[in-house]
């Protein structure tokens, strides 16, 4: 079961992104990106939009793979900037995993 | 992959205690100034932000992850404890090769070359050459990036610098776009070859590989072929160039060694498809690549190759013995 965080938006702001609302799950990313792998980054995008953040954390270590190349930015045709929203999305996770070994200390 | 969680701390903790990666002293990584007379006063300061010297501990710490990673005494081992002791500062500097210390300083010192022959007017301090902490910028850890360039840039102010050279695509990011948003500091930055005004002539052709932040972060890849142009050296172009460059996977080694040859092999074939010498013009980019099994010259190698044949070739010049005769440019191979 997912859970379904409805400000998951609103928290990856605090990390940077401002721009992920504007994907329409085209595809071009997922078609550029050297990694050719799966669906990434617009699944990533995708679980961001439903609100999907225990997805996200379950699946942080893969965001890593990501080689800030740029590539996906330089060619999505509604500029959400996929390469800035995995950065954030790397920020978030490393705050979160950081804060659930501060809990467990 | 090892655990971006572990490897980010480690490099976060080096970055805190030594100003770099690996937990060595800048002053024991960057030795290629010695004995080479630059000037500490006047005009731009030369910072390379150690990038190029770093390559050979980069290559030692790649070699050691890649070992271990995906294997089952990976699994067997909590990272968290085992990877700081394996990828200890003493165990790279005896790991790091020395072919490796003295390409990276042969760079170096063909970039202060050039910058000579154009008639730049540059100084070079090695106590204000720092790194700029962009690894861990690209790896997410935000709070550790800047409080690292807050430090770097206060030393920077401190002496005053305005005007900066750089000579790789990551430091002149990070001081170009980073610095002066997260630092509070905006210097005047520009690369070696932004400022390279060069003679010399030759009739070859070769194939750039553009790394991202020239090709497209900074949009600067336009420059070094118009140079190269007016040199006589023709560029011949792959598909993934300028501002759609595909990355040569170098900035995944620190968490994915198989993964960064993986994206290299890959881009290595589309290179070398046009069947010329290739070069590029940032160490992450070439080392990556030469892992993946290509043969890449750096664009200064390149450029003080041309120049230098011009000036040897030119018996009305003062021929200065530089310590390498022209036929050991590696230029020469490559006609
Ligand atoms: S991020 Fe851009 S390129 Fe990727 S799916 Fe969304 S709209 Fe398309
Ligand atoms: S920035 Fe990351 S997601 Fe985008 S194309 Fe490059 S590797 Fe793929």
């Amino acid at each position: 079961m997912t859970l379904v965080t409805p400000d998951f938006v609103e928290e990856l702001q605090q990390y940077g992104d401002d721009t992920v609302l504007r994907c329409f799950n085209c595809g071009t990313c997922v078609a550029i990106c050297p990694l050719i792998n799966d669906s990434f980054p617009r699944r990533l995008i995708r679980y961001i939009q439903i609100g999907a953040r225990d997805r996200i954390l379950a699946g942080g270590r893969d965001l890593w793979q990501c080689l800030h190349c740029g590539l996906c930015s330089r060619t999505c045709p509604r500029q959400a900037d996929p390469a800035e929203v995995i950065l954030s999305l790397k920020r978030l996770v490393l705050a979160a995993w950081r804060e659930e070994d501060t809990k467990n200390v | 992959m090892f655990d971006p969680k572990v490897i980010t701390a480690l490099l976060a903790d080096n970055v805190r205690k030594s100003g770099n990666p690996f937990g060595l002293a800048n002053g024991s990584i960057n030795t290629w100034w010695k004995g080479k007379n630059l000037a500490g006063e006047g005009g731009s300061l030369l910072l390379t932000g150690l990038m190029y010297q770093m390559v050979p501990y980069i290559n030692a710490a790649t070699g050691l992850l890649e070992k271990y990673e995906d294997t089952p005494t990976a699994e067997r081992i909590r990272f968290a404890r085992w990877v700081p002791r394996f990828l200890s500062a003493a165990v790279l500097k005896m790991k790091a090769s020395g072919e490796d210390r003295n390409s990276a300083a042969r760079i170096l010192e063909d970039i202060t070359r050039i910058l000579a022959a154009s008639g730049v007017d540059f100084a070079y301090r090695p106590e204000l050459d720092f790194y700029s902490g962009i690894l861990l910028y690209d790896l997410g850890d935000l709070d550790s990036f800047i409080t690292h360039a807050r430090r770097v840039a206060g030393r920077l102010q401190e002496a005053g610098v305005e005007r900066i050279i750089t000579v790789d695509p990551h430091t002149t990011w990070a001081l170009k776009k980073l610095y002066p948003r997260h630092a509070g500091y905006a210097p005047e930055v520009r690369t070696y070859f932004e400022l390279a005004d060069l003679s010399g002539s030759t009739d070859r052709e070769v194939t750039l590989h553009d790394p991202c932040f020239y090709g497209r972060y900074l949009e600067v890849s336009q420059v070094p072929r118009t140079l190269l142009a007016g040199l006589g050296v023709r560029c011949v172009e792959v598909t993934g160039s300028g501002p759609f460059t595909t990355c040569c996977g170098g900035p995944a080694e620190s968490v994915s060694p198989a993964l960064a040859l993986e994206v290299g092999k890959r881009r290595v074939t589309e290179l070398e498809a046009t069947g010329r010498p290739l070069v590029t013009m940032c160490p992450i980019c070439q080392a990556n690549l030469r892992r993946a099994g290509a043969e890449v010259m750096d664009l200064a190698t390149l450029l003080a190759g041309i120049v230098e044949n011009r000036r040897t070739g030119d018996s009305s010049r003062r021929t200065e013995d530089r310590g390498r005769k022209s036929e050991e440019f590696p230029s020469a191979a490559i006609e």
